[in-house]
């Protein structure tokens, strides 16, 4: 035989017996177990632990808020979501907002809440956990959290329509901007808050609208307790009484004006009262007497002062009564209740008394008061995101009405 | 019922091309590779029907019979019994992104728009117009602006358009009976399990893509972090603990529908049962798993 053809047959057979060694010694004992591939790595991918732990995790220690969910529409959807026989569990738990839990509470601490979810994607890139950060309620910006319900509720063409097939033009029954098939509401954002946040009105956890509890008092969400609205010293009255010595000239010393045309003071929300002085000194609301009285005042003055004149007795001043029983009417066309009832919407509370702190009492203030105050309103020399939008609606008339509504209503 | 059962053809085992491959493997210079990939090959045809009952794609009988007899070492859980499969109804997609971060997360893929295991595609039809515009979260527009794509949001970029008829298409791995990825990898690192999901064992992954550019539903992506290749797997970790997988579970509308194929009252079953679905290009004979309610023709 051929000195190169011997060559080339043992290079041939050390290849073979090379590469059937290979097969036989160095493969994983579980390759072929099951087929063409290593039979351990089934195991090993199963065993990776999930990050998503479902709502009913976050139950175990937050019940307050759960119940809070449980009971409202984000998660009633769920429960009339029958198509055809099949019942679907759907609607946004806990984590869609507040991402998975992963290891909380035991190993490592999740976002605890929407403010500190945008802190965590800010921070991530930093190499910074959210427990790590020091002001864990910093957000880049308002409108962050504003996305995590654009993400459903904006008005986008391609998202389901009520009364129409999906993803068809078929003409749609709108009885307000709100339309939507399973119960997902869309908004057209501009003309739905302005730039108000969405929590300003809804309650994330149970948006539908119920303004009596919003915003919602924070809560602990372990012992369910109320907590304080801010870090922030509440006001001390007495300490206020002497502030108001300032004030007495025009708002009276009880807080009752001397003129119909500036606001009475008595029995506001000590939140609106404090937040309104701020914002004459800081000029975000003008007025050429407010403006220089309230440049003078301290954080702390602004608090205290509020304080003396929340606690002060608030009187009816009374209206025209034609006027404010057409009042009565267009406030609850107008849907001024939502916000400016203590009952809200669907509650039944006492009207011109505010749900939230934030929001100005309306009994007990003057009607010649209101009148400017929603022509200010009108006319854009006073902003507000809600506001401007509704006094935006209303005639000469309404306005006359609905101000005789509020200074007749009862202020207790 | 679908188009998967009337598609399902008997072949008959072609012992002459197992032989003569057989042999070229043996007398090959690297017989033992190829000895492998050639009885891969030749075993191509036994893909189950339904049911995890018989052997699976490139399974042979004795093999299927140690997975019945030593099934894999998971708590609670046998993998003989199940045969998952998922749903999409269309209708009743909203295109929130909630499934595409959900995925990230549980999944620890890369946050990015061009790495994705699922992901949502808009078909939107524009007045005058007879062909769809498609995008999906791969397009740059649909990342919110500033947030170094970590969040992702449909763009109203029809705003300002005439739009006869849109929606979404949620996409994701379709789990073939007939996987291509799998028939195509050369070191055995894919593979279909007798439960259904195509997995990726990444110890035995070299990266080379040949799978990415196999699957026809474009399901597969190189993870560049980890030099393997990236897929959906229905959270495998998570079905195999009773769970549903993270998508499912995090979806606020029901749109994403997963269960057992073998209970007849699972929410797959009778999502199946009761609505007319169809597969993504059934024409390509990979007879996927993933079921779709509501979509036009348009939508491969």
């Amino acid at each position: 035989m051929h000195k190169h053809i011997v060559r080339l047959l043992t290079l041939i057979a050390v290849v073979a017996v090379v590469a059937f060694s290979a097969r036989y010694l160095a493969r994983q004992d579980t390759f072929y177990q099951y087929g063409h591939y290593r039979g351990a790595s089934v195991a090993e991918i199963a065993s990776k632990l999930p990050k998503h732990q479902g709502s009913a995790t976050c139950q175990t220690c937050h019940k307050e808020i759960y119940a809070e969910w449980s009971s409202g529409i984000h998660q009633k959807a769920t429960k009339n979501n029958a198509i055809q026989g099949v019942v679907i569990k759907s609607g946004p738990g806990c984590e869609v907002c507040h991402t998975p839990a992963g290891n909380h509470p035991s190993k490592e601490a999740m976002p605890l809440s929407v403010e500190d979810r945008v802190t965590t994607i800010t921070y991530a890139r930093k190499g910074l956990h959210p427990a790590n950060v020091p002001d864990r309620s910093l957000m880049r910006e308002p409108a962050d959290m504003r996305i995590l319900c654009t993400n459903c509720h904006e008005k986008i063409p391609g998202r389901p329509v009520r009364g129409a097939v999906a993803g068809t033009s078929v003409p749609v029954q709108a009885v307000t901007d709100v339309v939507g098939i399973h119960g997902v509401p869309q908004v057209v954002v501009e003309g739905h808050g302005g730039a108000e946040l969405c929590t300003t009105c809804h309650n994330p956890h149970s948006p539908r609208i119920n303004f009596a509890s919003v915003p919602r008092s924070p809560v602990d969400p372990k012992t369910g307790k109320a907590l304080p609205v801010s870090a922030e010293k509440p006001g001390d009255a007495a300490a206020g009484k002497t502030v108001a010595a300032m004030c007495a000239g025009c708002h009276g010393e009880a807080g009752v004006s001397v003129n119909p045309e500036w606001p009475n003071l008595a029995g506001q929300h000590t939140n609106y009262l404090s937040d309104s002085i701020k914002a004459f000194k800081t000029g975000a609301r003008k007025n050429d007497m407010m403006g220089p009285m309230a440049a003078g005042l301290s954080d702390a003055d602004m608090r205290n002062v509020a304080a003396y004149f929340a606690k002060a007795n608030c009187s009816v001043p009374g209206g025209d009564k034609a006027k404010a029983e057409l009042g009565k009417a267009k406030a609850a066309a107008a849907g001024c209740a939502a916000c400016h009832s203590s009952g809200g919407l669907r509650g039944n509370g006492v009207s011109g008394v505010s749900g939230a702190q934030a929001w100005p009492n309306l009994a007990g203030q003057n009607a010649a008061y209101l009148t400017i105050a929603l022509k200010a309103f009108q006319d854009g020399s006073r902003n507000h995101a809600v506001m401007t939008s509704v006094a935006k609606t209303l005639s000469a008339s309404d306005i006359d009405n609905l101000a005789a509504y509020y200074a007749s209503a009862s202020c207790k | 019922m679908t188009t998967q059962d009337t598609k399902v053809e008997k072949e008959a085992a072609k012992l002459s091309r197992r032989d003569f491959l057989g042999l070229l493997g043996k007398g090959a210079a690297c017989a033992g590779a190829v000895a492998g990939a050639g009885a891969a090959l030749a075993s191509a045809g036994g893909a189950n029907k339904l049911g995890g009952v018989g052997p699976t794609y490139q399974q042979e009988d004795a093999q299927y019979a140690e997975a019945r007899k030593n099934p894999p070492k998971i708590p609670n859980y046998n993998w003989t019994e199940h045969k998952w499969a998922f749903g999409v109804d269309t209708n009743r997609c909203i295109g929130c992104l909630r499934c595409v971060e959900a995925c990230k997360m549980e999944n620890s893929v890369q946050m990015d728009r061009n790495h994705t295991r699922t992901w949502v595609e808009r078909y939107t039809y524009l007045e005058g117009s007879d062909h769809a515009h498609v995008d999906s979260i791969h397009d740059i527009k649909n990342v919110m602006p500033g947030s170094k794509e970590t969040r992702f949001v449909f763009d109203n970029r029809y705003k300002d358009a005439k739009v006869t008829k849109s929606f979404f298409v949620p996409k994701l791995c379709n789990q073939c009976e007939k996987p291509s990825c799998v028939q195509v990898c050369p070191t055995g690192a894919t593979y279909k399990t007798p439960d259904g999901p195509v997995l990726i064992d990444s110890k035995y992954c070299i990266g080379c893509q040949y799978c990415v550019q196999a699957c026809p539903y474009g399901a597969r992506s190189l993870n560049h972090e980890r030099g393997t290749a990236e897929k959906c797997n229905w959270c495998y970790h998570r079905i195999t603990k009773g769970l549903n997988p993270a998508c499912v579970e995090v979806c606020p509308t029901g749109t994403r529908i997963f269960g057992d194929r073998t209970d007849p009252e699972s929410p797959i079953s009778q999502f199946i049962r009761n609505n007319r679905v169809n597969v993504l290009k059934p024409d390509m004979g990979n007879m996927p798993n993933v079921f779709y309610a509501g979509i036009d023709k348009e939508v491969l």
